[in-house]
């Protein structure tokens, strides 16, 4: 995995979270700073909308603000944490309006905003999203698509199902082998 | 082991796809079973980690700010750095400039040394960069050369897919002609096996007829005395109609009178004459058996008979006949 919860990074980035939950704003403004390109990033392949993916980070550090001290350590990384609550937030919204077919075929454009990106992307961060899409990659093209179908897309796996018109079950198997893939492939990385 | 029925529940779950209650019962689940538990956490890390495909983009820097002002709480500027007091002492001029004339001396002395071991360590680091500048393009020619490499080994891998999945198709279907084969195979052991039985049963039946066709073709004539004295003979002809020959049995005949023989003779219907078939040698009285044939082709022989005929037989029957019979 590029961050398991022994690395280095990890581990300073759970004692942000312990300061956070003990009401320290530096710990909080440093969390920001080392996660919100990647989280950011996530929002907006989402929303496709900078301006609603500023509202989803915005509402996504408001809850680890709020609930830090509900974070387990044992469960998952700070990153994978943090971007199941952005990705959450995310998702939510776009329940709520209910865009449709339409807005998901915008999510898949996946087209970034216009701003500087190169300062979004520190040099650990690049290490870590090359390899990540590097083993994207190497996972079988159809695989790929229902993964992130369902993780950027917010297709359940019904809707990709009807969507690719192939069977419910291939999906569901595309996205285990998918998902199992890729965990094997980021642990071979680290 | 976890089936993959419950692998894509927790998937599900960890996508947000579930409902609240679905959703409740799977978390009931992951936090009872400690496998369950270990699998979904992989499984949250994997997902997570997927947040890295996405382009990373600058995000405000001011949301936090936002966030604590909304919390209510008082957001401080950054604190700048404290500035140093000076104490003001009255020699501290004098000082500085003593320390400034000595530091100018020393200064000037060492900067020889130094403009020397820069000038050099400039030199080496040159050269240090000509050999790094090569490097990098050494290693960015062997990338571009590797990344060749790994399309065409992508492109290969592509096409030894295609290749399994013809032949295992292949496979499939010669299975199932294999298949065939044995089920038909089975089924002409069956009916050779049948053949076999009906074949012998034939050849039986065969052997039955023949024993029949070849008794079919022995004729047995018993020839009756036609002279008293002849009365306690015995004289038997076995024909074979196939053959064309015969065996005759007498017994009991005396031998002829000097300068007589016995001559036997076969009666042929499509013959104007009977056909002769030798003449016997009877030297004594007693049991006689001797082969024949005619002297002719004989077509059908209807009787046989014995004559008496003069020593060493005639063309014809010309004298007595002693037996006949058919």
């Amino acid at each position: 995995m590029p961050r398991l919860a022994d690395d280095p990074e990890s581990k300073f980035e759970v004692s942000l979270i312990s300061r956070i939950a003990d009401g320290d704003e530096s710990a909080f403004a440093a969390l920001y700073q080392r996660l919100s390109s990647s989280l950011y990033g996530l929002a907006y392949r989402m929303m496709n909308d900078a301006k609603e993916a500023e509202d989803v980070l915005q509402e996504g550090f408001t809850y680890i603000w709020r609930k830090a001290g509900s974070y387990d350590p044992t469960r998952s990384t700070p990153f994978a944490w943090a971007v199941m609550i952005v990705r959450n937030k995310a998702i939510d919204r776009l329940r709520v309006r209910q865009r449709g077919e339409r807005l998901r075929e915008r999510v898949e454009q996946s087209v970034g905003p216009e701003r500087d990106e190169s300062s979004a992307e520190e040099p650990a961060l690049r290490e870590r999203s090359a390899i990540v899409r590097s083993a994207l990659e190497q996972i079988p093209r159809e695989q790929r698509e229902a993964l992130e179908l369902a993780f950027f897309g917010d297709l359940t796996h019904e809707e990709i199902a009807d969507r690719l018109t192939t069977p419910l079950g291939t999906i569901k198997a595309r996205i285990r082998r998918g998902l199992l893939k890729l965990r094997e492939f980021l642990q071979e990385e680290t | 082991m976890i089936d993959e029925q419950t692998q894509d529940l927790v998937l599900q779950y960890l996508l947000g796809e579930l409902d609240a209650p679905q959703m409740e019962n799977v978390r009931a689940q992951i936090e009872s079973d400690p496998e369950l538990r270990t699998f979904a956490n992989e499984m949250e890390e994997t997902l997570g980690s997927l947040a890295y495909a996405a382009k990373p983009v600058a995000a405000p820097p001011d949301i936090p700010q936002r966030i604590l002002r909304a919390e209510g709480r008082s957001v401080q500027p950054a604190p700048k750095p404290p500035r140093s007091r000076i104490v003001a002492l009255n020699l501290l001029p004098w000082a500085l400039a003593a320390c400034l004339a000595i530091a100018c001396v020393i200064l000037g002395l060492d900067r020889q040394r130094v403009r020397k071991g820069l000038s050099k360590e400039l030199a080496a680091r040159r050269q240090t960069n000509a050999q790094t500048s090569d490097a990098l393009a050494q290693l960015q020619q062997r990338s571009a050369a590797s990344e060749k490499e790994i399309a065409s080994f992508r492109e290969k891998s592509a096409d030894l897919e295609k290749q399994l999945a013809a032949l295992q198709e292949k496979d499939a279907e010669a299975l199932k002609e294999l298949a065939a084969l044995k089920q038909k195979a089975a089924e002409d052991e069956q009916a050779v096996a049948a053949l076999t039985q009906k074949d012998a049963e034939s050849q039986k039946e065969l052997a039955a007829l023949k024993q029949k066709n070849l008794l079919s073709e022995i004729k047995i004539a018993t020839l009756k005395a036609q002279v008293a004295k002849f009365q306690q003979a015995n004289a038997v002809v076995v024909w074979d109609t196939d053959q064309r020959n015969g065996v005759l049995q007498l017994d009991k005949l005396p031998p002829p009178a000097p300068g007589k023989d016995y001559q036997l003779w076969v009666i042929d219907p499509s013959k104007p004459l009977p056909v002769s078939a030798g003449v016997l040698s009877v030297p004594s009285v007693g049991l006689i058996r001797t082969s024949f044939q005619p002297v002719q082709p004989v077509q059908s022989a209807a009787a046989f008979a014995i004559s008496l005929e003069k020593s060493g037989g005639s063309m014809k029957p010309e004298g007595q006949i002693i037996f006949i019979g058919k």
